[in-house]
Protein backbone atom coordinates (compact mmCIF):
# COMPACT_ATOMS: atom_id res chain seq x y z
CA UNK A 1 0.00 0.00 0.00
CA UNK A 2 2.98 2.65 0.67
CA UNK A 3 6.55 1.68 -0.51
CA UNK A 4 9.22 3.83 0.59
CA UNK A 5 12.31 3.54 -0.94
CA UNK A 6 15.77 5.57 -0.36
CA UNK A 7 14.21 8.23 1.66
CA UNK A 8 15.89 10.89 3.16
CA UNK A 9 15.16 14.50 4.26
CA UNK A 10 17.89 16.86 5.63
CA UNK A 11 17.62 20.38 7.48
CA UNK A 12 19.89 22.41 7.41
CA UNK A 13 21.13 21.25 11.41
CA UNK A 14 20.19 17.79 10.93
CA UNK A 15 19.74 14.74 8.90
CA UNK A 16 16.94 12.50 10.57
CA UNK A 17 16.20 10.29 8.08
CA UNK A 18 19.25 9.33 5.94
CA UNK A 19 17.87 6.13 3.89
CA UNK A 20 14.58 4.80 4.81
CA UNK A 21 13.45 1.52 2.55
CA UNK A 22 10.14 0.26 3.79
CA UNK A 23 6.81 -1.38 2.51
CA UNK A 24 3.83 -0.78 4.49
CA UNK A 25 0.62 -3.55 3.58
CA UNK A 26 -3.02 -2.93 3.87
CA UNK A 27 -4.55 -3.05 7.13
CA UNK A 28 -0.99 -2.26 8.66
CA UNK A 29 -1.21 -1.41 12.08
CA UNK A 30 2.56 0.27 12.93
CA UNK A 31 3.55 1.89 15.99
CA UNK A 32 6.94 4.29 15.80
CA UNK A 33 9.04 4.25 18.49
CA UNK A 34 12.29 5.55 19.32
CA UNK A 35 14.16 8.51 20.96
CA UNK A 36 13.42 11.93 20.18
CA UNK A 37 15.06 13.21 17.33
CA UNK A 38 15.36 10.07 15.40
CA UNK A 39 13.16 11.24 12.71
CA UNK A 40 9.79 9.47 13.82
CA UNK A 41 7.61 12.18 13.09
CA UNK A 42 9.59 13.62 9.92
CA UNK A 43 8.66 10.22 8.59
CA UNK A 44 4.80 9.96 8.85
CA UNK A 45 4.89 14.32 8.00
CA UNK A 46 6.72 13.14 4.70
CA UNK A 47 4.07 10.04 3.78
CA UNK A 48 1.83 13.01 3.34
CA UNK A 49 3.56 15.81 2.11
CA UNK A 50 3.53 17.99 4.94
CA UNK A 51 7.38 17.84 4.36
CA UNK A 52 9.25 17.94 1.38
CA UNK A 53 11.73 14.74 1.48
CA UNK A 54 15.07 15.88 -0.07
CA UNK A 55 15.58 12.45 -1.88
CA UNK A 56 14.05 9.13 -2.48
CA UNK A 57 10.64 7.98 -3.28
CA UNK A 58 7.16 7.24 -1.66
CA UNK A 59 4.36 4.98 -3.10
CA UNK A 60 0.65 5.37 -2.11
CA UNK A 61 -1.56 2.76 -3.66
CA UNK A 62 0.51 3.09 -6.90
CA UNK A 63 1.14 6.44 -6.84
CA UNK A 64 4.26 8.27 -7.03
CA UNK A 65 3.57 10.59 -4.44
CA UNK A 66 6.97 12.27 -4.78
CA UNK A 67 6.58 13.04 -8.05
CA UNK A 68 5.70 16.70 -9.28
CA UNK A 69 3.19 15.14 -11.48
CA UNK A 70 1.03 13.60 -8.54
CA UNK A 71 -2.09 15.32 -7.46
CA UNK A 72 -1.04 15.54 -3.38
CA UNK A 73 -4.60 16.66 -2.64
CA UNK A 74 -5.87 13.74 -4.59
CA UNK A 75 -3.73 11.17 -1.70
CA UNK A 76 -3.88 12.74 0.67
CA UNK A 77 -8.03 12.36 0.51
CA UNK A 78 -7.18 8.67 1.31
CA UNK A 79 -4.70 9.63 3.98
CA UNK A 80 -5.95 11.09 7.33
CA UNK A 81 -3.67 12.85 10.01
CA UNK A 82 -4.21 13.45 13.52
CA UNK A 83 -1.65 15.82 15.21
CA UNK A 84 -0.25 15.88 18.11
CA UNK A 85 -2.08 19.37 18.68
CA UNK A 86 -5.83 18.33 17.59
CA UNK A 87 -5.60 21.21 14.95
CA UNK A 88 -9.41 21.72 15.17
CA UNK A 89 -10.97 25.22 14.05
CA UNK A 90 -11.95 26.82 17.07
CA UNK A 91 -14.56 29.12 15.41
CA UNK A 92 -16.24 25.97 14.30
CA UNK A 93 -18.40 23.93 16.81
CA UNK A 94 -17.99 20.42 16.97
CA UNK A 95 -19.73 18.71 14.22
CA UNK A 96 -19.23 21.93 11.86
CA UNK A 97 -15.58 21.00 12.09
CA UNK A 98 -16.45 17.62 11.22
CA UNK A 99 -18.68 18.32 8.38
CA UNK A 100 -16.72 21.14 6.82
CA UNK A 101 -14.09 18.41 4.67
CA UNK A 102 -16.62 16.09 3.00
CA UNK A 103 -18.89 18.93 1.91
CA UNK A 104 -16.03 20.86 0.03
CA UNK A 105 -13.93 17.67 -0.86
CA UNK A 106 -16.35 14.57 -1.00
CA UNK A 107 -19.44 17.01 -2.89
CA UNK A 108 -21.29 15.38 0.67
CA UNK A 109 -24.50 17.41 1.02
CA UNK A 110 -24.93 19.17 4.26
CA UNK A 111 -27.66 16.45 5.65
CA UNK A 112 -25.64 13.67 4.67
CA UNK A 113 -22.60 15.73 5.82
CA UNK A 114 -24.30 15.85 9.08
CA UNK A 115 -25.78 12.44 9.58
CA UNK A 116 -22.40 10.90 8.90
CA UNK A 117 -20.55 13.44 11.66
CA UNK A 118 -23.29 12.14 14.02
CA UNK A 119 -22.25 8.76 13.48
CA UNK A 120 -18.91 9.12 13.72
CA UNK A 121 -19.27 11.27 16.71
CA UNK A 122 -21.37 8.60 18.51
CA UNK A 123 -18.21 6.26 17.37
CA UNK A 124 -15.72 8.09 19.52
CA UNK A 125 -18.13 8.90 22.21
CA UNK A 126 -19.21 12.62 22.05
CA UNK A 127 -22.28 12.94 20.36
CA UNK A 128 -23.89 14.87 23.05
CA UNK A 129 -20.57 17.60 22.18
CA UNK A 130 -21.94 18.05 18.86
CA UNK A 131 -22.56 21.81 19.16
CA UNK A 132 -20.09 22.59 21.83
CA UNK A 133 -16.83 24.59 20.48
CA UNK A 134 -13.51 23.25 20.87
CA UNK A 135 -12.57 25.82 23.83
CA UNK A 136 -15.13 24.13 25.90
CA UNK A 137 -13.73 20.32 25.51
CA UNK A 138 -10.79 19.10 27.62
CA UNK A 139 -7.98 17.62 25.91
CA UNK A 140 -8.95 14.15 25.18
CA UNK A 141 -12.43 15.25 23.83
CA UNK A 142 -10.82 17.46 21.09
CA UNK A 143 -8.42 14.31 20.19
CA UNK A 144 -11.43 12.26 19.61
CA UNK A 145 -13.37 14.85 17.94
CA UNK A 146 -10.03 15.16 15.82
CA UNK A 147 -9.76 11.62 14.90
CA UNK A 148 -13.94 11.71 14.00
CA UNK A 149 -12.81 14.07 11.33
CA UNK A 150 -10.30 12.56 10.31
CA UNK A 151 -12.57 9.39 9.59
CA UNK A 152 -15.19 11.76 8.11
CA UNK A 153 -12.98 11.84 5.15
CA UNK A 154 -13.15 7.52 4.49
CA UNK A 155 -9.39 7.61 4.51
CA UNK A 156 -7.46 3.92 3.82
CA UNK A 157 -4.55 5.12 6.17
CA UNK A 158 -4.62 7.32 8.93
CA UNK A 159 -1.22 8.99 10.43
CA UNK A 160 -1.05 9.66 14.04
CA UNK A 161 1.42 12.28 15.43
CA UNK A 162 1.93 11.34 18.84
CA UNK A 163 -1.69 11.72 19.78
CA UNK A 164 -1.54 11.52 23.25
CA UNK A 165 1.70 13.20 24.46
CA UNK A 166 -0.11 16.81 24.79
CA UNK A 167 -3.25 15.04 26.67
CA UNK A 168 -3.17 14.90 30.50
CA UNK A 169 -2.42 11.25 31.67
CA UNK A 170 -5.89 10.89 33.32
CA UNK A 171 -7.01 11.94 29.17
CA UNK A 172 -4.65 9.06 27.24
CA UNK A 173 -6.69 6.02 27.90
CA UNK A 174 -10.27 6.96 26.43
CA UNK A 175 -8.14 8.37 22.88
CA UNK A 176 -6.09 5.16 23.01
CA UNK A 177 -9.36 3.30 23.12
CA UNK A 178 -10.70 5.26 20.29
CA UNK A 179 -7.49 4.39 18.09
CA UNK A 180 -7.40 0.58 19.26
CA UNK A 181 -11.36 0.63 17.92
CA UNK A 182 -10.20 1.87 14.52
CA UNK A 183 -7.25 -0.71 14.46
CA UNK A 184 -9.84 -3.90 14.77
CA UNK A 185 -11.73 -2.07 11.92
CA UNK A 186 -9.12 -2.97 9.46
CA UNK A 187 -7.49 0.69 8.59
CA UNK A 188 -4.20 1.17 7.68
CA UNK A 189 -2.34 3.07 10.47
CA UNK A 190 0.81 4.42 11.53
CA UNK A 191 0.98 5.54 14.94
CA UNK A 192 4.11 7.78 16.45
CA UNK A 193 4.48 7.26 20.21
CA UNK A 194 5.77 7.39 23.37
CA UNK A 195 3.74 5.20 25.33
CA UNK A 196 5.14 1.80 25.17
CA UNK A 197 2.44 -0.29 26.41
CA UNK A 198 -0.31 1.45 23.65
CA UNK A 199 2.39 1.08 20.67
CA UNK A 200 2.54 -2.56 21.87
CA UNK A 201 -1.09 -3.62 22.66
CA UNK A 202 -2.47 -1.90 19.48
CA UNK A 203 0.53 -2.71 16.27
CA UNK A 204 1.23 -5.68 14.53
CA UNK A 205 4.18 -4.60 13.18
CA UNK A 206 6.72 -2.01 14.93
CA UNK A 207 9.58 0.41 13.92
CA UNK A 208 12.25 1.19 15.74
CA UNK A 209 13.87 4.40 14.51
CA UNK A 210 17.18 5.42 14.94
CA UNK A 211 20.06 5.96 13.09
CA UNK A 212 18.70 8.21 10.37
CA UNK A 213 16.32 4.99 9.48
CA UNK A 214 14.10 2.14 10.27
CA UNK A 215 16.49 0.26 12.64
CA UNK A 216 14.27 -2.37 13.40
CA UNK A 217 11.26 -3.63 11.98
CA UNK A 218 9.77 -6.67 13.56
CA UNK A 219 6.12 -8.12 15.28
CA UNK A 220 5.64 -6.30 18.75
CA UNK A 221 6.37 -9.56 20.53
CA UNK A 222 10.04 -9.58 18.43
CA UNK A 223 10.67 -5.59 19.33
CA UNK A 224 9.79 -5.79 23.20
CA UNK A 225 10.70 -8.96 24.13
CA UNK A 226 13.92 -10.09 22.05
CA UNK A 227 15.08 -7.14 19.76
CA UNK A 228 17.86 -8.29 17.52
CA UNK A 229 19.46 -5.35 17.58
CA UNK A 230 21.51 -3.43 20.40
CA UNK A 231 19.97 -0.30 20.22
CA UNK A 232 16.49 -1.59 20.21
CA UNK A 233 17.03 -3.55 23.21
CA UNK A 234 18.71 -0.76 25.08
CA UNK A 235 15.96 1.39 24.25
CA UNK A 236 13.39 -0.96 25.64
CA UNK A 237 14.83 -1.90 28.79
CA UNK A 238 15.38 1.64 28.89
CA UNK A 239 18.76 1.49 29.91
CA UNK A 240 20.66 4.93 30.58
CA UNK A 241 24.08 5.48 29.49
CA UNK A 242 26.72 7.10 30.20
CA UNK A 243 30.28 7.59 28.14
CA UNK A 244 33.48 9.37 28.05
CA UNK A 245 36.62 9.14 25.90
CA UNK A 246 39.89 9.33 27.00
CA UNK A 247 42.63 10.46 25.23
CA UNK A 248 45.16 12.27 27.23
CA UNK A 249 46.75 10.90 30.64
CA UNK A 250 45.98 14.78 31.78
CA UNK A 251 42.46 14.37 30.90
CA UNK A 252 40.16 15.92 33.81
CA UNK A 253 40.17 13.25 36.60
CA UNK A 254 37.92 15.51 38.86
CA UNK A 255 35.60 16.34 35.51
CA UNK A 256 35.22 12.69 34.83
CA UNK A 257 34.05 11.64 38.21
CA UNK A 258 31.72 14.46 38.47
CA UNK A 259 29.71 13.56 35.15
CA UNK A 260 29.71 9.72 36.49
CA UNK A 261 28.22 11.27 39.94
CA UNK A 262 25.68 12.84 38.02
CA UNK A 263 24.75 9.86 35.75
CA UNK A 264 24.25 8.34 38.60
CA UNK A 265 21.99 10.77 40.17
CA UNK A 266 20.00 11.28 37.13
CA UNK A 267 19.65 7.27 37.25
CA UNK A 268 18.33 7.41 40.66
CA UNK A 269 21.12 4.71 42.14
CA UNK A 270 22.55 5.01 45.65
CA UNK A 271 25.71 6.97 46.43
CA UNK A 272 26.97 3.78 47.62
CA UNK A 273 26.72 2.40 43.93
CA UNK A 274 28.01 5.89 42.67
CA UNK A 275 31.26 5.47 44.69
CA UNK A 276 31.33 1.95 43.34
CA UNK A 277 31.43 3.17 39.56
CA UNK A 278 34.04 5.50 40.43
CA UNK A 279 36.25 3.01 42.46
CA UNK A 280 36.13 1.32 39.14
CA UNK A 281 36.98 3.50 37.34
CA UNK A 282 39.74 4.69 39.05
CA UNK A 283 41.42 1.74 40.46
CA UNK A 284 41.16 0.27 37.13
CA UNK A 285 41.69 2.81 34.66
CA UNK A 286 43.40 5.21 36.64
CA UNK A 287 45.97 3.00 38.54
CA UNK A 288 46.33 0.16 36.65
CA UNK A 289 45.76 0.60 32.50
CA UNK A 290 46.75 4.34 32.05
CA UNK A 291 50.35 3.74 33.19
CA UNK A 292 50.48 0.42 30.49
CA UNK A 293 49.45 2.80 27.59
CA UNK A 294 51.71 4.67 25.69
CA UNK A 295 51.54 8.17 24.67
CA UNK A 296 49.09 7.90 21.84
CA UNK A 297 46.24 6.00 23.03
CA UNK A 298 42.36 5.73 23.18
CA UNK A 299 40.73 4.85 26.80
CA UNK A 300 36.65 4.66 26.45
CA UNK A 301 34.48 4.47 29.37
CA UNK A 302 30.83 3.28 29.15
CA UNK A 303 28.48 2.96 32.40
CA UNK A 304 25.03 1.43 31.77
CA UNK A 305 21.90 1.53 34.29
CA UNK A 306 19.37 -0.77 33.43
CA UNK A 307 15.99 0.16 34.96
CA UNK A 308 14.94 -3.40 34.51
CA UNK A 309 16.92 -4.78 36.64
CA UNK A 310 18.27 -2.26 38.75
CA UNK A 311 21.86 -3.07 37.45
CA UNK A 312 24.77 -1.49 36.47
CA UNK A 313 27.33 -2.18 34.08
CA UNK A 314 30.79 -0.59 33.07
CA UNK A 315 32.56 -1.15 29.63
CA UNK A 316 36.45 -0.43 29.62
CA UNK A 317 37.66 -0.17 26.05
CA UNK A 318 41.27 0.75 25.23
CA UNK A 319 44.27 0.46 22.94
CA UNK A 320 47.59 -0.89 22.70
CA UNK A 321 49.16 -4.21 23.27
CA UNK A 322 46.75 -7.26 24.65
CA UNK A 323 46.60 -6.59 28.74
CA UNK A 324 44.30 -7.83 31.04
CA UNK A 325 44.48 -5.69 34.40
CA UNK A 326 43.55 -8.70 36.29
CA UNK A 327 46.97 -10.01 35.83
CA UNK A 328 48.58 -6.06 37.00
CA UNK A 329 50.89 -6.47 40.37
CA UNK A 330 48.97 -3.51 41.60
CA UNK A 331 47.44 -5.80 44.09
CA UNK A 332 45.95 -2.64 45.98
CA UNK A 333 44.03 -1.64 43.33
CA UNK A 334 42.75 -5.25 42.13
CA UNK A 335 40.69 -5.08 45.84
CA UNK A 336 39.59 -2.27 45.39
CA UNK A 337 38.24 -2.96 42.17
CA UNK A 338 37.17 -6.39 42.66
CA UNK A 339 35.54 -5.20 45.97
CA UNK A 340 33.20 -2.98 43.92
CA UNK A 341 32.50 -4.91 41.49
CA UNK A 342 30.13 -7.91 41.34
CA UNK A 343 32.63 -9.24 38.36
CA UNK A 344 35.11 -8.23 36.13
CA UNK A 345 35.62 -9.87 32.52
CA UNK A 346 38.66 -9.29 30.03
CA UNK A 347 38.28 -9.87 26.81
CA UNK A 348 40.20 -9.21 23.67
CA UNK A 349 38.37 -6.22 21.29
CA UNK A 350 38.28 -6.23 17.52
CA UNK A 351 36.45 -2.51 17.47
CA UNK A 352 38.41 -0.02 15.41
CA UNK A 353 41.04 1.76 17.97
CA UNK A 354 40.41 -0.63 20.65
CA UNK A 355 42.45 -3.73 21.38
CA UNK A 356 41.19 -4.75 24.79
CA UNK A 357 37.67 -4.91 26.73
CA UNK A 358 36.78 -5.50 30.32
CA UNK A 359 33.26 -6.04 31.41
CA UNK A 360 32.46 -4.99 34.82
CA UNK A 361 29.36 -5.17 36.38
CA UNK A 362 28.99 -3.50 39.71
CA UNK A 363 27.50 -4.72 42.83
CA UNK B 1 39.20 17.75 49.78
CA UNK B 2 39.81 19.72 52.57
CA UNK B 3 42.36 19.64 55.17
CA UNK B 4 42.19 21.04 58.66
CA UNK B 5 45.13 20.99 60.90
CA UNK B 6 45.39 21.56 64.47
CA UNK B 7 48.68 21.20 66.99
CA UNK B 8 48.52 20.64 70.33
CA UNK B 9 52.00 20.44 71.86
CA UNK B 10 53.58 17.90 70.18
CA UNK B 11 49.98 15.99 68.64
CA UNK B 12 48.87 17.09 65.23
CA UNK B 13 44.96 16.22 64.38
CA UNK B 14 44.61 16.07 60.73
CA UNK B 15 41.01 16.27 59.51
CA UNK B 16 39.69 15.30 56.02
CA UNK B 17 36.90 16.23 54.43
CA UNK B 18 35.58 15.20 51.54
CA UNK B 19 37.67 12.66 48.70
CA UNK B 20 40.76 11.15 48.94
CA UNK B 21 41.85 10.20 45.49
CA UNK B 22 44.19 10.16 42.89
CA UNK B 23 43.11 13.65 42.85
CA UNK B 24 43.48 14.76 45.68
CA UNK B 25 45.97 12.23 47.64
CA UNK B 26 49.24 14.16 46.41
CA UNK B 27 48.32 17.75 48.70
CA UNK B 28 47.70 15.22 51.69
CA UNK B 29 51.00 13.64 51.07
CA UNK B 30 52.70 17.08 50.90
CA UNK B 31 50.83 18.53 53.89
CA UNK B 32 52.11 15.13 56.01
CA UNK B 33 55.67 15.32 54.78
CA UNK B 34 56.21 19.23 56.10
CA UNK B 35 54.07 19.00 59.44
CA UNK B 36 55.17 15.57 60.77
CA UNK B 37 58.84 16.76 61.68
CA UNK B 38 58.67 16.78 65.96
CA UNK B 39 55.05 14.68 66.05
CA UNK B 40 54.47 12.15 68.15
CA UNK B 41 51.30 11.42 67.76
CA UNK B 42 49.17 12.15 64.55
CA UNK B 43 45.23 11.43 64.61
CA UNK B 44 43.64 11.36 61.29
CA UNK B 45 40.05 12.11 61.75
CA UNK B 46 37.80 10.80 59.22
CA UNK B 47 34.39 11.76 59.90
CA UNK B 48 33.90 13.67 56.73
CA UNK B 49 35.86 11.57 54.74
CA UNK B 50 33.44 9.96 51.97
CA UNK B 51 35.50 8.19 49.52
CA UNK B 52 38.67 6.80 49.78
CA UNK B 53 40.95 4.96 46.76
CA UNK B 54 44.18 3.68 46.66
CA UNK B 55 45.83 6.75 46.06
CA UNK B 56 45.09 7.46 49.29
CA UNK B 57 45.74 4.26 51.33
CA UNK B 58 49.16 4.87 49.71
CA UNK B 59 49.53 8.04 51.55
CA UNK B 60 47.93 6.30 54.80
CA UNK B 61 50.70 3.44 54.40
CA UNK B 62 53.77 5.94 54.34
CA UNK B 63 52.27 7.98 57.17
CA UNK B 64 52.15 5.55 58.78
CA UNK B 65 55.61 4.15 58.12
CA UNK B 66 56.92 7.44 58.94
CA UNK B 67 54.68 7.54 62.78
CA UNK B 68 56.68 3.97 63.31
CA UNK B 69 59.70 5.60 63.65
CA UNK B 70 58.49 8.77 65.92
CA UNK B 71 55.52 7.93 67.88
CA UNK B 72 51.87 6.51 66.86
CA UNK B 73 49.20 7.30 64.33
CA UNK B 74 45.59 6.44 64.69
CA UNK B 75 42.28 7.15 62.40
CA UNK B 76 39.45 7.66 63.92
CA UNK B 77 35.35 8.43 62.85
CA UNK B 78 35.71 5.78 60.22
CA UNK B 79 32.18 5.77 58.11
CA UNK B 80 30.65 2.12 57.15
CA UNK B 81 32.54 2.34 53.06
CA UNK B 82 35.67 3.88 54.09
CA UNK B 83 35.86 1.00 57.03
CA UNK B 84 34.70 -1.87 54.32
CA UNK B 85 37.97 -0.55 52.00
CA UNK B 86 40.34 -1.03 55.58
CA UNK B 87 39.43 -4.72 55.67
CA UNK B 88 39.02 -5.77 51.92
CA UNK B 89 42.48 -4.41 51.73
CA UNK B 90 43.92 -5.85 54.90
CA UNK B 91 45.02 -2.05 55.96
CA UNK B 92 42.48 -2.92 59.32
CA UNK B 93 45.53 -4.57 60.48
CA UNK B 94 48.11 -2.04 59.76
CA UNK B 95 46.71 1.20 60.61
CA UNK B 96 45.03 1.98 64.77
CA UNK B 97 41.66 1.76 64.10
CA UNK B 98 39.66 3.74 66.66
Amino acid sequence: MIKISHLRKEYPNATPLKDVNVEINRGDVISIIGPSGTGKSTLIRCINKLETPTSGEIWVDGNCITSKKCDINKVRQKMGMVFQSFNLFNHMNVIENIMAAPMDLLGKSKQQAYDDGMQLLRTVGLADKAFNYPDELSGGQKQRIAIARTLAMNPEIILFDEPTSALDPTMVGEVQAVIKELANKGLTMMIVTHEMRFAKEIANRVFYMDEGGIYEDGTPEQIFENPQKEKTARFIKRIKVFENLITSKDFDFIGFNTSLEEFGRRCGISQKAIYRMQSVFEELCVQIILPELSKDFALNVTAEYSQEDDSIAVQIKYSGKAFNPMDSDNILSLKLAQNAAQSIEYAPCNEEGFTNMLVVKIK
Amino acid sequence: MNINKTVNATELTVALEGRLDTATAPALEAELNQSLAGITKLVLDFSALEYLSSAGLRVLLSAQKAMNKQGEMIVKNVNETISEIFEVTGFCDVLTIE
